[in-house]
This record gives structure tokens, sequence and C-alpha cells, in this order.
């Protein structure tokens, strides 16, 4: 068994932008999934009762469908549903965004919940609104508590980009797909590739854990 | 434009053996990745530096890197390393397994770290064997901690299985794919995936949640 990674270095520059494109498809998908999870968590937990359970149904929903599925129905069964065509690069933004922020709605639920009733009450008493309540005395200690939480997100969007590749688009998993057919070397491009996707997830969670670890009292009533 | 929805019902025995399929991946795959998330467990835990640096690398690389990439990756290096052509349904377990089973290693270590040390003292002080303890006080408090994080562990395998249709494992996801390119019904298959999935999963996160009430430990 002789290896041959001349074809990854030959490729470098296109698989490079495969890695640009998992970067970009990430951060869209982790800013767009974050603000719709945090409406969703607190729709869930502030709203009325049916709004409640509306975004209770769509929380579980996407619990119980695979990426795979989602953004395969969004490629291909959403034009037709609607009668919008959506770009692969821009299906996979809209599956995965609405995937994770299912999971970020999760984290902030779980968040609001942990902060002692006490935190509400003194809020109430002291005369503020509800908004003020949610935005001066519960997130921002409920935010440091969800930090560990929000690392895993990231890096599981960032590993779940990958699945793009179903539905073509030229990201890393792609790229690295397609120099694997060309150069008949699957094994070390596919290696290649193993290697760029720990080394944009490893350290995600590494830093938010450390980032956590600096400033877990904050979260501590 | 118009559906025609009979094209499920009468693709129905296909699609049922791609339910079975999905089932019998997720069911074997948690039977491999328990015991394999133990023993990656135990190796961290051994004290023997070899044996938990091995591990800390193994759960940490599959634990950094997609799935899906995992399964290409199988798919080409398991007939290299093993000289045999293996079915693909034999490397979409294997990948599916080695995944879980880093997953289900951190889950057990962590359950196991977060009983105090105080409960093991305790039971030595009382005369207790270091067996004994384990098994009759740290085990027994650790299994309600870990039990909730492998049932979703499990939810998410189940989700995860859809993954091994790139390597044409004929499981649910395959199965739809393949009739909905053959009989061009795009919409209704992939609507009909979708929803047998969320049919088959839906109920797995609700006792998800059940599991977490009931056993799911606060402090």
């Amino acid at each position: 068994m002789d290896f041959d990674f001349t074809p990854v270095f030959d490729s470098a520059g296109y698989l490079l932008g495969g890695v640009g494109t998992t970067i970009l498809l990430s951060l869209l998908s982790i800013i767009l999934g974050g603000v719709i999870g945090l409406a969703v968590g607190l729709g869930r937990c502030y709203g009325s009762r049916p709004l409640a359970l509306v975004l209770g149904f769509y929380v579980d929903t996407m619990r119980a469908i695979p990426v795979l599925v989602l953004l395969v129905w969004m490629y291909f069964a959403f034009p037709i549903a609607s009668g919008i065509n959506l770009p692969p690069f821009w299906a996979a933004v809209v599956a995965l965004s609405l995937h994770s922020a299912a999971y970020v709605a999760e984290i902030f639920r779980a968040g609001i919940q942990s902060i002692r009733s006490g935190q509400t009450r003194a809020g109430l008493a002291l005369g503020m609104s509800t908004s003020q309540l949610i935005r001066k005395i519960i997130l921002p200690q409920a935010f440091i508590r969800m930090l560990p939480d929000f690392g895993s997100i990231i890096s599981r969007t960032i590993k779940y980009t990958s699945i793009a590749t179903v539905i073509a688009v030229p990201e890393l998993m792609r790229r690295a797909d397609t120099v694997a057919t060309q150069s008949y070397r699957p094994i070390e491009v596919f290696t290649a590739a193993m290697v760029a996707y720990f080394v944009m997830t490893f350290p995600v969670t590494r830093v938010v854990d450390g980032v956590y670890r600096r400033v877990a009292h904050r979260g501590q009533s | 434009m118009n559906l025609d929805w009979s094209v499920v019902f009468s693709h129905w025995p296909l699609l049922a053996h791609g339910v079975l399929m999905t089932v019998l991946l997720t069911v074997l795959t948690m039977l491999i990745a328990i015991p394999g998330g133990i023993v990656l467990a135990a190796m961290r835990m051994s004290g023997s530096r070899v044996l938990s640096l091995v591990s800390v690398c193994f759960v940490e690389f599959f634990r950094n890197v997609p799935i899906i990439l995992v399964v290409y990756w199988a798919f080409y290096v398991m007939p290299v390393l093993t000289d045999l052509s293996l079915p693909a349904f034999v490397t979409g377990l294997t990948a599916l397994a080695m995944n879980n089973s880093a997953y289900n290693s951190e889950t057990f270590r962590s359950g196991l770290n977060s009983i105090r040390k105080g409960q093991r003292e305790a039971g030595l002080a009382l005369g207790m064997s270091g067996p004994q303890t384990f098994f009759k006080i740290v085990l027994p408090q650790a299994w309600r901690r870990v039990l909730p994080v492998l049932a979703s562990a499990w939810v998410s395998l189940f989700k995860d299985t859809s993954l091994v249709s790139v390597i044409s494992v004929g499981e649910l996801t395959y199965t739809a794919m393949l009739i909905r390119s053959q009989t061009f019904r795009v919409m209704e298959m992939i609507t009909a995936m979708a929803v047998i999935y969320w049919l088959m999963g839906y109920p797995q996160a609700k006792l998800v949640d059940w599991i977490n009430r009931r056993y799911g430990v606060s402090e």
C-alpha cells in the first residue's frame, strides 16, 4: 500500500475554495439558525399557548427528520410546491438554518428555564416590563450558561454542511469527492478532507469552552 | 402542478424494506457502539497513558469529522485495509459504529465522572471492595445520567443512518431516492420519505423527552 498525496497539493487551491464555501455556509446557517432559534425559544417560553404548541411541533419535527431529508426536500420538492427555485447553496442555507434553529431554540428554552423564578419576580417587583426583564435579567445570565451548548451546536453545523454535497453545493466535501474521483486517490484526498474538517471544528468547541470557564461565574445566581 | 400519490402506495413493499434496513442499521450500530463506547471510556480511565492516548485520539477525531465523510472514507479504505470487498451495508455500519462509539464513550465517561468522589470513598470506608463500590454505588447513580444522553444519541443515530445512502446502502433514503429517479415523481417520493421519517422519529423524540423528565438529574 503506497500513498501519494500529490493530487491533494495539486488541487490545493480548488479544495481551499471548498473550505471557503464550507465556512461561509456554516456562518450563514449559524447566524440565521441562531436568530430563528432565539425567536422560537422565546416564543415557546413567553408566547401564548397556541403559539407555543405550534413552535413545539416545529422543534420536534426538526428533531425527527434527518438533515439530509430536509436538504433534499428543500432543493427538489420545495420549488415544485412553491414555485420558488432556490440555488443549491441557498437551499442548503435554509435547510441547515431551519435544522439548527430547532436545536438552538431548545438550548434557549433550557437556559431560560434554568434561571430561578425569584429572578423574574424580583425584576417584576422592581417595575420592569417583560421585555426589559428578558433583555436585562434573564438573557444575560442564561446566555452564559448556554455557551457550552452553543459550542457543540456550532461544531455540529460545520459538520452537517458536508451533507450539502448531495445537492451539489461546491463545499469541501463535494470538491474532495470530485478530486478523489478524478485522481483515483480517494484515500489520500478524503484523509486530507478529514484533517481539514478536524482543524475547523476542533478549535471551536475548545475556544467556546475556554471562554465559558472564564465567564461561568457571571451566569451563577 | 398535478400530483400522483399512488406512486407512494404502489411502491410500499420497497419502502417498507427501506424502513426495515434503517431500523436494522440503527439497532446494529447501537449494539456495537455501546460496548465500543464502554471499551473506549475504560481505556481512557484505565490509568495507562498509552491506552488513554489512543482512546482520546480516536474519540476526538471521530467527534470532529462529519459522518458522511467517514462513510465515504470507509467505503474506499476498508477494501484496501481488509483486502475484502465488503457489502456496502457492512461499510456503512462500520462508519456509523465508529462515530457513535466515540460519542458514547464521552457519555459514559462524563456519567461516571459526575458521581462525586465522596460516594466511592464512603463505599470503601464501609468495607466494600472496589468492584462492589463500582457496581452497587457508582454505576446505579451514573446510569440515570447516562440514559437520557444515550436516548438522544439513539435518535441522532436513527437520523444519521440516512447518510449511508451515499454509498448505496438500501435504507429508506436510498430507496426513496431510487424510486424518485425511476418514476420522476419527485415531490411525492421526497415528501413521502420525509413523512415516513417523521412518523418514526417524532415518537422517538417524545420518548427522549419523557426519559429526560423521568430519569433526568438536576443539581
